[in-house]
């Protein structure tokens, strides 16, 4: 008898604990729910930001650009200029140059230091004011001969290269930064707003480019913060020389092993042209949503063609138009902005048409920033 | 005589006996890694849309391999092939996204610029005897230069949806017809290497050119043949890779040449030792594409696949010479 009424009593303990259990469970789900609810809305409020029209904020005070440009001489240097994103730029840099009589130069090359050192040699000989080392050129490999620049008097300036987390090289004088981390946390909220806080991302990166290590920590961040039920199922690391044997089948691979997936990451957009064919053949079109960053045209036109979901994009004009102003400024002794601050703009199906057809570098994003510029340069 | 003939034939079994066993060891390794993956992830390897997969999207890096043993057949490199797939699916996306020109007639014309390639290098190598090694190299840059040049340095999407749904669209028992047009070429191929005279004098010429030319075989003609269909097939990789993937990008491509020549090798220690042959370099493709796929399912570093092409490579041919004895190898 008595063991029975200690059996019971068990039963009765076991019933209240596992009760107590549930109701513990039931309110840390309603907590997670209410978690991922606030996370979700948060998300959704931060990609509203990238997804109006990009409006020009001021990087300064006015100026007389075409006094601070009289006589001066920039050679820019590419990382390499056989990519149509960087040349883009350089020629949109000559002809705001021109409007204010500045000298843009480019140093044409194929991405060999060796050839960045004659440029720069050149440029010291020949007593420019300004080398500018745009996105991609790690001043470190080149110190020597900046630093000899740099005690010839030639003022060294970055642009498109660092994240503002970044620590400038000394030799460097001014740079103007990108917000790359800024990119992973728009990925991210992206993401979780996308798949309605239920991302299972695949993400395909490149840690032999110095800006995805903001890019991805951010990114991780991001989804961390705001979507507690989304993960990260799988990195896909490649380096750039190897995209195009090795991420299309990485990606199958992952979406294959995977069917969990339902978003893939690749951080650049131009590995997006391996990404689409993997998902493809997959049979994962549609079903697998893709979201990248650099607004290169071909990925914007995957876009309008349904196989691309998002990409971010800036404004190549813009950004020469901010270069010009940023590197005037330090020339002629004036603070400097620390940032390119050129705005992200998001493109989906919703706006891709403003991209144009096919797309092209420099549409959709609004002229905003040319009258912005030429006022605060004097010419207005 | 009949002493004479029966001696060599009692030792003969135990020699068949290592070279059947050699011809097949590629083959039972495949099978045994395809076994090893399959028991690691018995759901997400072992399936067939897996291997329908990988047998398209490899396609075209096994028609490049299949376009190098032509002229290796026949003593020449062609090191430009990676270069010939870039330009041959650039100017795809060139003349049929930028100036719309119609599908058929932009793969003509691809086509047709393979021959031309071929017509180069022979010119240079049989005419001004440049050695091959050189003119294919020099070759790679200039057609770098000019698919640079052609495409603005950009990567071209939008290609006509017909040759996409040609590559990887349409399927047969799941698999897309990307696979089976490297099959053909590759049956063909064998054919002609094994079954026609034209074959036969395209191995004598590879084996010994003074002898071939003694034995009154048009040698020269041979290798200009060799390089012609190499340029040929190196632009239908071309052809197969811009419907695989539905873009056209100026660099990418080149990355393929040092994978299709370590299957071309590969595939010279199989079905066929010591000979470069059509079935082994489809067998080595897929095998190192087996493995490469395997790799990257268990979530090993991408890296590990270059040790993977590598040392499969290096480990396989090394294998081969051990079992024949160490004789001295007939790969140059």
């Amino acid at each position: 008898m008595a063991g029975y009424r200690e059996t019971l009593m068990n039963k009765r303990a076991l019933l209240a604990s596992v009760g107590a259990l549930t109701m513990l469970v039931g309110f840390a789900g309603a907590a997670s729910a209410d978690e991922a609810s606030d996370g979700l809305a948060r998300a959704k409020e931060n990609i509203a930001k990238y997804t109006s029209k990009p409006e020009f904020v001021a990087p300064g005070d006015a100026f007389d650009a075409k006094a601070c440009s009289a006589g001066k001489k920039m050679m820019s240097i590419p990382n390499n200029s056989g990519n149509p994103f960087l040349k883009g730029i350089i020629d949109r840099m000559k002809a705001a140059g021109a409007e204010v009589g500045l000298e843009v130069r480019e140093w044409e090359n194929q991405g060999q230091p060796s050839q960045w050192v004659q440029g720069i040699e050149l440029a010291t000989r020949e007593k420019y004011d300004i080398i500018d080392l745009i996105s991609g050129i790690d001043p470190g490999t080149v110190a020597p001969q900046l630093q000899a620049a740099s005690d010839a008097g030639v003022k060294v300036m970055t642009s498109h290269f660092y994240d503002p987390s970044f620590e400038q090289h000394p030799v460097v004088s001014s740079s103007l930064t990108i917000g790359f981390g800024e990119i992973g946390t728009i990925l991210a909220d992206w993401s979780t707003v996308a798949t309605e806080g239920k991302a299972n991302v695949a993400l395909v990166i490149s840690t032999d480019v110095p800006p995805t290590i903001p890019l991805v920590e951010n990114f991780k961040k991001q989804l961390a913060e705001n979507c507690p039920n989304c993960k990260i199922v799988t990195e896909i690391n490649v380096g750039v020389t190897e995209w195009g044997t090795k991420i299309q089948p990485a990606v199958q691979t992952a979406v294959q092993a995977n069917p969990d997936i339902n978003v893939v990451i690749p951080i650049y957009d131009s590995m997006s042209q391996f990404v689409v064919p993997a998902l493809r053949l997959a049979g994962k079109t549609g079903e697998v949503k893709l979201a990248t960053f650099n607004g290169t045209p071909f990925v914007l036109d995957y876009i309008a063609q349904g196989l691309a979901d998002m990409d971010i994009g800036e404004s190549l004009d813009w950004i020469a138009y901010a270069t010009v102003d940023g590197h005037l400024r330090d020339a002629c002794g004036l603070p400097t902005p620390t940032a390119l601050n050129v705005p992200f703009y998001i493109f989906d199906k919703n706006n891709i048409a403003e991209a144009g057809t096919p797309a092209q570098f420099d549409t959709g994003y609004g002229d905003a920033y040319k009258s912005g510029f030429r006022k605060l340069w004097g010419l207005e | 005589m009949t002493d004479a003939l029966s001696t060599p034939s009692a030792a003969k079994p135990a020699v068949n006996l290592t070279r059947q066993f050699e011809r097949i060891a590629l083959l039972l390794v495949w099978v045994v890694i395809i076994g090893l993956f399959s028991a690691a992830m018995p759901s997400a390897f072992f399936n067939w849309g897996n291997f329908s997969i990988m047998f398209a999207s490899y396609a075209p890096a096994a028609l490049l391999a299949l376009a190098i043993i032509i002229p290796l057949t026949a003593g020449d490199y062609d090191l430009s092939v990676g270069a010939t797939l870039t330009l041959s699916a650039s100017t795809i996306g060139v003349l049929n996204v930028w100036h719309q020109m119609p599908i058929g007639l932009v793969l003509c014309i691809v086509l047709a610029m393979g021959v031309l390639v071929g017509l180069f290098h022979a010119l240079f190598i049989i005419y001004f005897r440049v050695p091959s090694l050189v003119v294919t190299l020099g070759s790679t840059s200039l057609m770098s230069g000019a698919v640079q040049w052609m495409t603005n340095s950009s990567t071209i999407g939008g290609i006509d949806n017909n040759l996409i749904m040609a590559a990887v669209g349409y399927r047969l028992f799941c698999i897309p017809y990307a696979f089976y047009y490297a099959l053909a070429a590759a049956l063909i191929m064998w054919y002609i290497f094994d079954y026609t005279p034209l074959g036969r004098k395209l191995l004598f010429v590879g084996r010994g050119r003074e002898v071939a030319r003694l034995n009154g075989i048009a040698v020269n003609r041979v290798r200009v043949g060799a390089l012609v269909m190499s340029g040929v097939l190196a632009s239908a990789a071309g052809i197969l890779y811009a419907g695989v993937l539905g873009s056209a990008d100026p660099y990418s491509g080149l990355n393929f040449l040092l994978p299709a020549f370590a299957a071309a090798f590969l595939g010279a220690t199989t079905i066929q030792p010591g000979r470069f042959n059509p079935w082994g370099t489809l067998v080595a493709v897929y095998f190192l594409a087996t493995g490469i796929t395997g790799l990257s399912m268990l979530g090993i570093p991408l890296w590990v696949t270059n040790v993977f092409n590598g040392g499969a490579l290096i480990l396989a041919i090394t294998i081969s010479q051990i079992t024949r004895g160490r004789e001295a190898s007939d790969l140059g």
